[in-house]
């Protein structure tokens, strides 16, 4: 199997008066490209941190980070955010679409950074939000759609370009029980199908039972990583 | 740089937030249409006082001896070929932009009745051409302006009438240094008694007839001055600078322009003109801290729509064109908006101008002129295309600043912030 993510020995060190605070402690990791994995853990333990070192969006301190077979700590800005566009998906807690744009032109952002031409981004997106249950909301900005359907909005976002590797953010924590468990069908299906690899920052205990691994981290460091055997998409 | 989706993504945000910038754009629409008001009408003030003290004085361009300026004597005059010359050069230099022109012959002298002698200045004049030329005419207060054949006449101001005690018809003695160096005196008769509300012209300004004083004076032919008027005042600097390139040659003749010869009024006008730009950058200041708080707010309300952006693949660099574009695209409409406004309201008065005469009951002296009351606003294209530049340079430079701060934005920083 090939490595979508790895870490070595990663730091983040926040420089703070009177004591700099470490908020990631040396983990070093690896994610099977398909891989379904969450990583859970108190608020403070450094989930979120991770997931932004990973994403590029922050540099850690110390340590190292592969994307696929690219080593991305050393990268310019503008090299990042080509990656970023190129292979990572991102989704939020707070959903964060662009609240100027449809949630078809949100979907199709990524697709349009990249030079797609129109119709073809169109037809991409359309057939995802047919397979998302988000057909008919084309045209609605997002302060007209629901959280469940922001966040399903934001999913087709990251996903629609294909990218390698989704990293989800608390993905779950503003939705009820009813629309996290559509939610994590949309993304386990686009797992199984795309093969696209996930990883997730959560408390949600519905987002760790549907993870294929779980890591739990404390106090920036991983306490236990544990690979689970099972998968189900809701009927 | 994708340029198509940032101008959208700057589009779509100023018009989301439409209080916002409809609050930004009313203080910039206000600000420009003053602006472009008080702009007009100080224009219009300009050419009117421009006119009227180039009627009065030597026209927009004037042809003397090298000399006269300074010296004001008979000495320092044209005459014979060269006045032909000059004047031959103007009408070939000068052709459609030419309205009107005027030979004068000056001397200073004295004007003396039973009652007083004044100081003068007498000014030998064609009457016809004086007529079309100045509109000393308009200020008759008695009598008659002069007329082709009169010999012994002069038209003279209310305040030197009063002093000399005379009255239309009424003789006095004008006395003056003659060309051959000789005090010499003419008698003449008032036609006509004339008020500018100007106390210096009107206590020693004197028109008599050009040919009687070049009789009088033993100088045929000679001007002081040849006075052009040309049909836009903005026309003077290249009237000035193409007649004194084809009579370069010439010594005997210096070329100036209304700047030159009349120098009071240029100054006024500068004066003038200087607070009217001081009174401007403030206004233009203003506007350009409304824009800059404007997209300020905006940018610092918005840090994690930026950070989505950067997390999406945008870049720094990028990020920061959106909100340059916002600032710009706020600037844009709202300079149409303000310059549009200031031009309707503008319109209102280009036909019948604007009525100070509330303000100015008994006249306003300025720069040697007395103001109109009626102001008619100007505005030209220049000007036009200068306020649309300044607007855009506002804009761009207003927006400079948060477009920076949104480029150094930090991305994971951002996506903590609470919109």
């Amino acid at each position: 199997m090939k490595t979508a993510v790895r870490t070595t020995s990663l730091w983040k060190i926040y420089p703070q008066e009177p004591d700099p605070v470490e908020a990631v402690r040396g983990i070093s990791t690896e994610i099977e490209t398909g891989d379904f994995v969450a990583m859970a853990g108190p608020s403070g333990s450094g989930k979120t941190t991770v997931l932004n070192m990973i994403g590029g969006l922050t540099r850690p301190s110390r340590g190292q980070i592969w994307i696929g077979d690219r080593e991305i700590t050393e990268m310019s800005d503008k090299d990042l955010a080509q990656l970023r566009l190129e292979r990572i998906g991102f989704v939020f807690q707070s959903y964060n679409l662009l609240p100027v744009l449809t949630a078809l032109e949100n979907a199709e952002f990524t697709l349009l950074l990249s030079g797609i031409p129109k119709d073809e981004r169109r037809k991409k997106v359309l057939e995802l939000f047919n397979k998302i249950g988000l057909s008919g909301l084309e045209d609605r900005k997002p302060g007209k759609l629901s959280g469940g359907q922001q966040q399903r909005v934001a999913v087709a976002r990251a996903v629609v370009a294909n990218p390698a590797l989704i990293l989800a953010d608390e993905p779950t924590a503003n939705l009820d029980s009813k629309a996290s468990e559509d939610l994590l069908d949309v993304m386990e299906r686009l797992n199984q199908d795309h093969g696209t690899t996930f990883l997730f920052s959560t408390h949600d205990p519905r987002v760790m039972e549907r993870s294929r691994r779980l890591i739990t981290l404390v106090d920036g460091q991983i306490e236990s990583d544990e690979r689970r055997n099972h998968l189900s998409v809701s009927p | 740089m994708r340029l198509t989706v940032l101008l959208k993504l700057a589009m779509r945000s100023v018009g989301r937030n439409t209080r916002r910038s409809a609050l930004t754009s009313l203080a910039m629409v206000l600000g420009l249409a003053l602006l472009v008001f008080s702009r007009s009408l100080a224009e219009g003030a300009y050419d009117k006082m421009i006119d009227s003290g180039v009627r009065m004085g030597s026209g927009h361009i004037a042809i003397q001896a090298p000399e006269y300026l300074t010296s004001g004597k008979l000495e320092h005059r044209l005459e014979g070929e060269v006045a032909t010359l000059a004047l031959e050069a103007a009408n070939d230099v000068l052709r459609e932009s030419l309205l009107s022109w005027a030979p004068r012959l000056s001397v200073n002298g004295l004007a003396s009745s039973t009652a007083a002698a004044v100081p003068v200045r007498i000014e030998g004049v064609d009457p016809e051409l004086e007529r079309a030329f100045s509109d000393i005419e308009d200020k008759l207060q008695d009598g008659r302006y002069l007329e082709a054949g009169d010999r012994l006449h002069a038209y003279i101001g209310t305040e030197l009438a009063q002093r000399l005690d005379v009255q239309v018809g009424n003789r006095f003695v004008l006395t003056a240094q003659t060309s051959t160096g000789d005090v010499e005196g003419q008698l003449v008769r008032v036609a006509g008694i004339f008020q500018t509300g100007i106390p210096e012209v009107d206590q020693s300004l004197i028109h008599i007839p050009i040919d009687t004083a070049r009789e009088w004076l033993h100088t045929p032919g000679a001007t002081s001055t040849l006075a052009f008027l040309l049909n836009e005042s903005e026309l003077t600097d290249i009237g000035v600078e193409t007649l004194q390139l084809k009579l370069e040659n010439e010594r005997q003749i210096r070329v100036l322009g209304w700047r030159e010869s009349s120098p009071e009024l240029a100054a006024a006008i500068r004066l003038d003109s200087t607070g009217n730009y001081i009174f401007h950058s403030i206004l233009l200041a203003i506007i350009a801290l409304a824009i800059l708080n404007a997209v300020m707010i905006s940018v610092l309300g918005r840090r994690r729509e930026f950070g989505v952006l950067q997390a999406m693949g945008l870049t720094g660099v990028e990020t920061g064109f959106v909100v340059f574009l916002e600032g710009l695209f706020l600037t844009v409409i709202s300079g149409v908006a303000g310059i549009s406004a200031g031009l309707l309201f503008t319109w209102g008065f280009f036909r019948d101008g604007l009525d100070f005469s509330i303000f100015m009951e008994d006249g306003l002296e300025f720069g040697g002129q007395i103001m109109e009351p009626i102001v008619i606003p100007h505005f030209s294209v220049e000007q036009l295309l200068i306020s649309t530049f300044v607007v855009v340079a506002i804009g761009m430079i207003s927006s400079l600043y948060p477009a920076l701060r949104a480029s150094k934005l930090d991305v994971a920083e951002a996506m903590k912030f609470e919109q």
